[in-house]
């Protein structure tokens, strides 16, 4: 029976006992329908508070008569959150719900939070009772972006035909503030309290106790009301700890083993995300293996590319000077310095490398600015050397437009201020 | 990482900028070393030189990263033993290349024994031979459990990226002059 601090409800312990619910309700006092109805318009309108915890359905009702209806309801609302069954079909879901699902388990844990900004992987995480925090989170992410503002004008509709309604209650209720928060924002996003950013781990020990029990409450919903027990037994409340707070979910061992297991698999899924970045052209990639496959083929076509500029660079590197080498070893640190002077264009370099190496023998520089950086020091020193022609200096000038800029901070340290003007007067009289 | 976009999304272009410029640096001024150290260098075949940028290549990526990174500490490992070993093979000091290579085990040894817990648990990628093939391209990674492997290819894939192009900037200055 958890109840918010800041009192948001959670279908916690749906139990039958009138009681309880009222433990899970938000402040209005309503009577029963009325609290049925407030409960779906916050739904419909909750706004997206991201501190607060998941004003799921507060769906309380006070009787005991209510807690069936209520009961059904969240069965089908869990039931149908599983996207792939969204036809809201409750014997289709009830399969659905007996079979296990797809990926182990995931611990409800703080990795919550990380996860929650994480880009949803619909395919991975398909069903979301009782089973993956990840796949929930990504699944109401998912279900957020399905939901369209039809299926929202469907939950003002308080009737009792849960199929569809419910079907849309769910999307627009598991459409979280996970990564997607514009639709959140709206009336439609019904905030899943999966722990907004900046929270501490205590607190998403709590949220997360929160969304394991929500998923619980679902799942158990939808199977036989004889393990309502069993939901409220495993669903002790624990303080929350300085560590990561694991929580076992329902069905899944709880040994330790295990849930370390699920803790790594999370770990590993948010590196898989992270490199999801760092390679080029795996946004749409899903699964662990594609994403392996591409990783592997990156790094082997990144080493293959060392070779070849190496080889390129040992027929085309010519003698360098004395001087340009007491240069860069005099000027090796003085980039760090001046590391917030320079401007941002330089970015993205690294993230959009271009998967394949694309040879770029022509004489004129791509266009790219962070070419300046390595060049300016070659370039100054080679104006010593008497040997760079203007041509491939308005080459390489028209190539940025943040010549200057870059110019400016990098010739500085490179090449001393005196040179450095003269460079610079050059380059502007070329622009 | 979402949870540490927000920190970084400051920073990410100062960091790439910052990591880049090091590369530059540190690249030519090895390469400086490479060609001011071999006197043959217009004579030897272009294979040789090639390696030597190569290695002149991953040395200064890893200098630059310092010894933060597995994949940093391995590279500097492997062309230190290099180094040594090749001098020791053209000196007939054999004393020295003994020490040499007892002072490389117990280094090596020191190395592996800093991962050595393995978490027993089963595959976590669930497939045969990538995460194998994973451990042999990113150097100094084969003692790390799956967590710490990704951790370790995405820094080696940033620094690799940013290589590249240090590379071709380079290559393309060289063209064109």
């Amino acid at each position: 029976m958890e109840n918010e601090g800041n009192g948001n409800c959670s279908i916690f312990g749906m139990g039958i006992e009138g009681s309880e619910m009222n433990c899970f309700f938000n402040t209005n006092s309503m009577d029963q329908k009325d609290l049925f109805e407030s409960a779906l318009s916050s739904i419909v309108s909750s706004p997206s508070n991201s501190h607060h915890a998941v004003q799921f359905p507060c769906v309380g009702v006070g009787g005991g008569g209510e807690s069936i209806v209520l009961r059904e309801l969240i069965g089908r609302l869990g039931s149908i959150c599983n996207s792939s069954e969204i036809n809201g079909n409750n014997s289709s879901n009830n399969s659905c719900y007996n079979t296990p699902l797809n990926s182990p388990p995931k611990v409800v844990n703080m990795s919550i939070t990380g996860h929650h900004q994480f880009p949803v992987d619909p395919s991975r995480f398909s069903t979301f009772g009782g089973k993956n925090e990840l796949s929930h989170v990504i699944e109401s992410g998912k279900l957020s972006r399905v939901s369209s503002n039809q299926s929202f004008k469907k939950m003002n509709k308080l009737s009792m035909e849960l199929d569809e309604s419910s079907v849309s209650e769910t999307e627009t209720g598991t459409g979280n503030g996970i990564g997607v928060k514009g639709q959140s924002n709206n009336a439609n996003g019904r905030k899943r309290k999966v722990v907004a950013k900046g929270k501490g781990k205590e607190t998403n020990a709590k949220d997360d106790k929160v969304v394991t029990e929500v998923e619980k409450e679902e799942s158990d919903a939808k199977r036989s009301k004889s393990n309502e027990e069993k939901k409220s037994n495993e669903k002790s409340t624990e303080p929350p700890k300085d560590y990561i707070h694991v929580r076992a979910r329902r069905g899944q061992a709880t040994d330790s083993h295990s849930l370390a297991e699920r803790v790594r698999r999370e770990k590993i899924s948010e590196r898989m995300k992270f490199l999801q970045d760092l390679v080029p052209g795996c946004n749409k990639v899903t699964g662990k293996a594609v994403m392996l496959d591409e990783i592997i083929n990156y790094v082997q076509s990144l080493q293959r590319q060392v070779e070849f500029l190496s080889m390129k660079l040992a027929t085309v590197n010519p003698r360098m000077d004395a001087s340009m080498e007491a240069l860069l070893s005099k000027d090796m640190f003085q980039p760090q310095v001046s590391m917030p002077n320079i401007a941002n264009p330089f970015d993205t370099s690294a993230q959009s490398f271009p998967y394949g190496f694309q040879s770029q023998l022509n004489g004129m520089v791509p266009d790219r600015p962070e070419n300046q950086f390595s060049m300016n020091p070659l370039m100054a020193a080679m104006h010593r050397n008497s040997v760079i022609k203007p041509p491939h200096i308005d080459g390489f000038i028209e190539a940025s437009t943040l010549w200057e800029n870059d110019l400016q901070s990098v010739v500085k340290m490179a090449l001393g201020q005196d040179q450095s003007q003269g460079f610079l007067g050059q380059m502007k009289v070329e622009l | 990482m979402s949870p540490n976009e927000q920190p970084t999304s400051i920073n990410p272009n100062a960091n790439a900028n910052a990591l880049k410029i090091r590369l530059a640096y540190r690249f030519l001024h090895n390469l400086n070393n490479l060609n001011t150290k071999r006197s043959n260098l217009d004579n030897t075949r272009i294979n040789r030189r090639s390696h030597r940028v190569k290695i002149a290549a991953y040395a200064s990526m890893a200098s630059v990263v310092g010894s933060r990174r597995a994949w940093s500490r391995s590279i500097l490992w492997k062309i230190k033993k290099q180094g040594v070993l090749s001098r020791n093979k053209k000196r007939v000091d054999r004393v020295t290349s003994t020490l040499h290579r007892h002072h490389h085990v117990h280094l090596g040894s020191k190395r592996r024994s800093r991962n050595p817990k393995r978490e027993y648990y089963v595959d976590p990628f669930g497939n045969s031979g990538q995460e194998v093939k994973l451990r042999k391209l990113v150097p100094g990674v084969e003692m790390m459990n799956a967590c710490a492997l990704l951790d370790e290819t995405a820094d080696y894939i940033k620094c690799l990226a940013t290589q590249v192009e240090v590379m071709k900037t380079l290559v393309d200055l060289y063209s064109t002059i």
